[in-house]
């Protein structure tokens, strides 16, 4: 039975909650609306930021090379923690969590932070948790963390993390709220992109008031494959060995850099610099000791984009180059085809009428040789000879720096442009140039400026110039594909512009066809390509052996090609101080050129001194 | 009984009066999530939108309850109420969120089962009582289901159940006095539980913190809704920013509106609100169906008990709770749940001939 009356009673009742609800409301709105509003304008919010999941980073398999997770860490409102309950948070933190160091508990509370990240929970169980959380300074954020998977390989190309310094803030402003930045590598180029949007705290005065959500920042599909990267590094590392084994030097030989591109995407494969460092290891912060070592190793440097060195013979195919396209022969000839008598040695007067000799790497010379003969067997003199004929025909007119013009085209003396941060950019060096490093830096030049000499230096890859590995792949890889761009990990810049260079398709094939050669039967390289058996028909190469000032060793240079008839891969390796670039670097490029074709990579062997 | 063709639309398919009120709540919920997103946007996570899906979806099953008849529901009740109950019951194999187990994921949405024991508790009194069930069985499956939905734990929930329980038995032929008795038993019970332990202290400490700390939400939620004064900071120039309300919308959405619309806005939501309850009321009385009367109190005590306690929240005579405001506040659930509600109160207009 349902009592109407019983029902209209709870009606009344029900009106006068409403009517004391309601003329609550009207006292908040209308009489206390004054004093309100003041108060509301005497409130001040403070804001505290934690960093969201940076975007991930993958290989172009698909493979995860950096991963970013988020995790309960518990915090300390810092406006919470006063004199009186200070000794207790300290004596609960000390007792809950033994792992931290004590040194570490006393900073925190020296901390002028709105909040202080004490340490990961996520170990922690439901109900620990929840009794941390009901004591008042305690909170619980989720906090990102990010895993290097493959600890030391890459470590250069993904760079590591840390907090920003000014000058970082001053280059990426939205870094300041998120207190991490990328210090280098891929982690800092696409600083913005991966940092994605931090999640606000709202304070006011001591309250958390309001957490608003950050978003997580973008993942990045990289062309590398950690695989081939894994392997490049093992045989650098092999190599670097090498070189410590069978040459005297001063110093431990430690540093080395390899650059693996598509010829056809001008994608980057591989990027290998040693020593490296593990990222992982500057997630929770890193220890000076340990930082000072790195750093005194030069593990920071990304040598394959960074390191500066001569090039020595590897840049003989600009030359190469030049004397196909302008047909500048050594005087007297008037092809490719054409020989000349390599003594080992080449005589050149100066204009005051002395000589100064100079001598091959091949003291009893290299016999009769042609331009591409010259290539296989590294002869100098033959480059000397088209140096002497643009010298004696253009000195003085703009004309003189037509080297420096066709090596700039191949995209020396200018960055790569590749997409990671500090790259060099190398020096090409000409009359100009020296003038101006007359005035800057004169312990650098002679007095006399530019002469003859230095331009034969230069057609050699000797002397002032300077070029990085990732320069001299691209270069390469200009020639071969007729096309200048910058080489890209990110896939995102797929597109970008293309210069033509007008190489035409015989040139590429007699350069293809002369690079065989140096790694084929009576080339500098063949003692360490001879492993591939019949396979050294379709590889290639060119070794060099740059001389550096002082007491400094050669530096070890080889450049690759996987395959002659379908040229898929360039590749670049460096030896600092690491001797002969036929017996070191080319070994190395050759181990990684078998993974690259599918072969079982064998040791790295010393090959055959030459220069 | 009807006598009457069933159509969607129209004024011969459904009370206009309360469709229009329906629409008009709605509308006003959109108005104030208005003006806490930053304007519309086709995505699910903008909550204005969001909002306005769950509306359209609202009024769909506004429309499809209507069709079903008071017969119909009188038969499902018992089957209803026990699927709800066992839903409650499963909820306590599902892996906890923020500590508590209330939703079951579906994916895209999350299904709270504890919206609906609050339909499934009201029909079902209502059938018990009409059809003279043994009172003290109905009553200790009340207190059971409401058990469940306790040990979530859902504190806002439990209190609305006892608040609906207990209005359907005051209403009914239950001597008063019992009911007091039985309240003061269960109230007993209670502390007793507490002193050994086996309610989680955890629960309570809001309840306990309240009369030790103002809570800083609450407080804010104050100086809102009095900085909204007469006609609120809509149409104001110069806005204030500096007030930052957790779950404002949501739980505190009502804070949100008081700001926006003033004293006004908040005589208008009411009035549409006393309207609607001044209708049904009307209906109470005069209906010749006792399950119809029943079902018609248990409801309005339902959303007159939510709004009550969501005001008392956001002013903060009460401790916060985690009650939604019916048609008000953000939330997919809730907006389904009472457009249920108004679906079968919409049903029995027809039934009853009240078409305006």
């Amino acid at each position: 039975m349902f009592f109407q009356q019983k029902f209209r009673l709870l009606s009344l009742l029900i009106g006068i909650i409403f009517l004391g609800l309601l003329s609550n409301i009207y006292t908040l709105q209308i009489t206390n609306r004054d004093s309100s509003l003041l108060s509301v304008e005497n409130q001040t919010l403070d804001t505290f930021y934690i960093p969201s999941p940076r975007g991930e980073i993958y290989d172009s398999n698909n493979n995860k090379l950096v991963s970013s997770s988020l995790e309960p860490h518990l915090f300390l409102n810092m406006r919470k923690v006063n004199s009186d309950n200070q000794g207790q948070y300290e004596q609960y933190i000390k007792y809950n969590f033994s792992e931290l160091e004590d040194s570490f508990i006393d900073e925190l509370f020296d901390s002028s932070s709105l909040l202080v990240k004490i340490t990961n929970i996520q170990n922690l169980n439901f109900d620990s948790r929840q009794n941390l959380a009901s004591l008042d300074a305690f909170e619980i954020f989720d906090y990102p963390i990010r895993k290097y998977e493959y600890n030391n390989i890459a470590s250069h190309i993904l760079g590591y993390l840390g907090e920003p310094t000014f000058e970082d803030i001053q280059e990426f402003p939205l870094s300041e709220n998120s207190n991490i930045i990328g210090k280098s590598g891929l982690e800092r180029f696409y600083q913005d992109d991966l940092a994605g949007v931090p999640t606000k705290i709202i304070f006011k005065d001591e309250e958390i008031t309001e957490i608003i959500k950050g978003s997580p920042g973008k993942d990045i599909f990289t062309s590398l494959d950690i695989n081939l990267q894994t392997l490049a590094t093992e045989s650098l590392l092999q190599g670097i060995n090498l070189a410590n084994e069978n040459f005297e030097s001063r110093r431990n030989i430690q540093k080395g850099a390899i650059v693996v591109l598509d010829i056809r995407s001008n994608e980057v494969v591989s990027l290998v610099s040693l020593p490296d460092y593990d990222p992982n290891n500057f997630v929770d912060g890193i220890s000076r000791t340990e930082f000072n070592k790195l750093n005194i190793d030069g593990a920071f440097n990304n040598y394959p984009i960074q390191g500066q060195y001569p090039p020595g013979s590897v840049f003989k195919v600009v030359a190469y180059w030049l004397a196909e396209v302008e047909n500048i022969y050594p005087e007297g000839l008037s092809s490719r085809n054409g020989r000349i008598d390599c003594k080992g040695s080449l005589a050149f007067g100066f204009d005051d009428g002395s000589q100064q000799v100079y001598n091959d790497w091949k003291e009893d010379g290299h016999g009769r040789v042609n331009l591409g003969s010259s290539i296989q067997q590294s002869c100098n003199v033959y480059f000397w000879d088209i140096a002497l004929k643009i010298w004696r025909e253009y000195e003085g007119t703009t004309a003189e720096a037509i080297l420096q013009k066709y090596a700039k085209n191949l995209g020396f003396g200018s960055m790569t442009n590749i997409d990671l941060p500090y790259e060099a950019r190398g020096v090409v060096p000409d009359r100009d140039l020296f003038e101006d490093w007359a005035i800057s830096q004169p312990e650098r030049v002679r007095p006399e400026g530019w002469l003859g000499g230095d331009l034969m230096n230069l057609i050699i890859g000797q002397g002032a110039i300077t070029a990085t590995p990732i320069q001299v792949a691209n270069a390469y890889r200009t020639l071969i594909s007729g096309k200048l761009s910058s080489p890209y990990i990110n896939k995102d810049n797929q597109n970008q512009s293309e210069s033509s260079i007008g190489a035409t398709e015989d040139f590429v094939n007699f350069l293809l066809k002369d690079l065989n050669s140096v790694t084929n039967k009576g080339g500098t390289a063949y003692a360490s390509f001879q492993v591939l058996g019949n396979k050294v028909n379709d590889v290639g190469g060119k070794t060099g052996t740059a001389q550096n000032s002082g007491d400094k060793n050669n530096t070890s240079w080889f450049v690759g090609i996987d395959s002659i008839s379908n040229p898929r891969y360039i590749i670049a390796t460096v030896i600092e101080e690491g001797g002969s670039g036929s017996a070191i670097a080319a070994p190395v490029t050759r181990r990684v050129i078998q993974s690259l074709r599918g072969m079982e990579p064998t040791p790295v062997n010393f090959g055959e001194v030459t220069e | 009984m009807i006598n009457r063709k069933i159509t969607l639309l129209g004024p011969e398919g459904t009370n206009v009066t309360l469709l229009i009120i329906f629409l008009l709540l709605n509308f006003i919920s959109w108005m104030t999530l208005f003006t806490l997103s930053d304007g519309l946007n086709l995505d699910l996570q903008n909550s204005l939108f969001r909002q306005m899906v769950f509306s359209l979806l609202a009024i769909v099953v506004f429309f499809m309850i209507t069709f079903i008849s008071m017969e119909q529901i009188n038969k499902y009740t018992f089957p209803f109420f026990g699927l709800i109950t066992i839903l409650l019951i499963f909820i306590f194999a599902t892996d906890p969120k923020e500590g508590v187990r209330r939703w079951y994921d579906l994916g895209i949405i999350d299904f709270q089962p504890s919206e609906y024991i609050k339909i499934a508790i009201v029909l079902f009194i209502s059938k018990c009582f009409v059809e003279k069930y043994n009172i003290f069985y109905v009553g200790m499956l009340s207190v059971f289901s409401i058990a469940l939905v306790f040990f979530q734990p859902d504190l806002g929930t439990t209190t609305l159940l006892i608040v609906i329980t207990l209005s359907m038995f005051l209403v009914s032929e239950v001597k008063t006095r019992s009911i007091l008795f039985l309240t003061l038993l269960g109230g007993i019970f209670f502390f007793v539980f507490l002193e050994f332990g086996l309610i989680n202290s955890y629960q309570l400490s809001r309840i306990t913190d309240f009369f030790n700390t103002v809570d800083f939400a609450q407080s804010q939620s104050r100086l809102a809704i009095s900085s909204g004064g007469i006609t609120g900071q809509f149409f104001e120039v110069d806005k204030i920013n500096q007030i930052f309300i957790p779950v404002q919308s949501t739980d505190f959405i009502f804070s949100a509106y008081a700001y926006q619309f003033g004293f006004i806005g908040v005589l208008l939501l009411s009035s549409l609100w006393i309207f609607f309850f001044y209708r049904v009321a009307k209906i109470v009385l005069s209906t010749e169906s006792d399950f119809e009367k029943f079902i018609l109190a248990g409801f309005s005590a339902s959303l007159i008990f939510q709004i009550f306690i969501n005001i008392s929240t956001v002013i903060g005579v009460i401790p916060v709770t985690g009650m939604p405001f019916p048609l008000l506040s953000l939330g997919g659930s809730s907006i389904i749940a009472t457009a249920v509600i108004f679906g079968i109160i919409n049903r029995i207009f027809i039934e009853n001939n009240v078409v305006i």
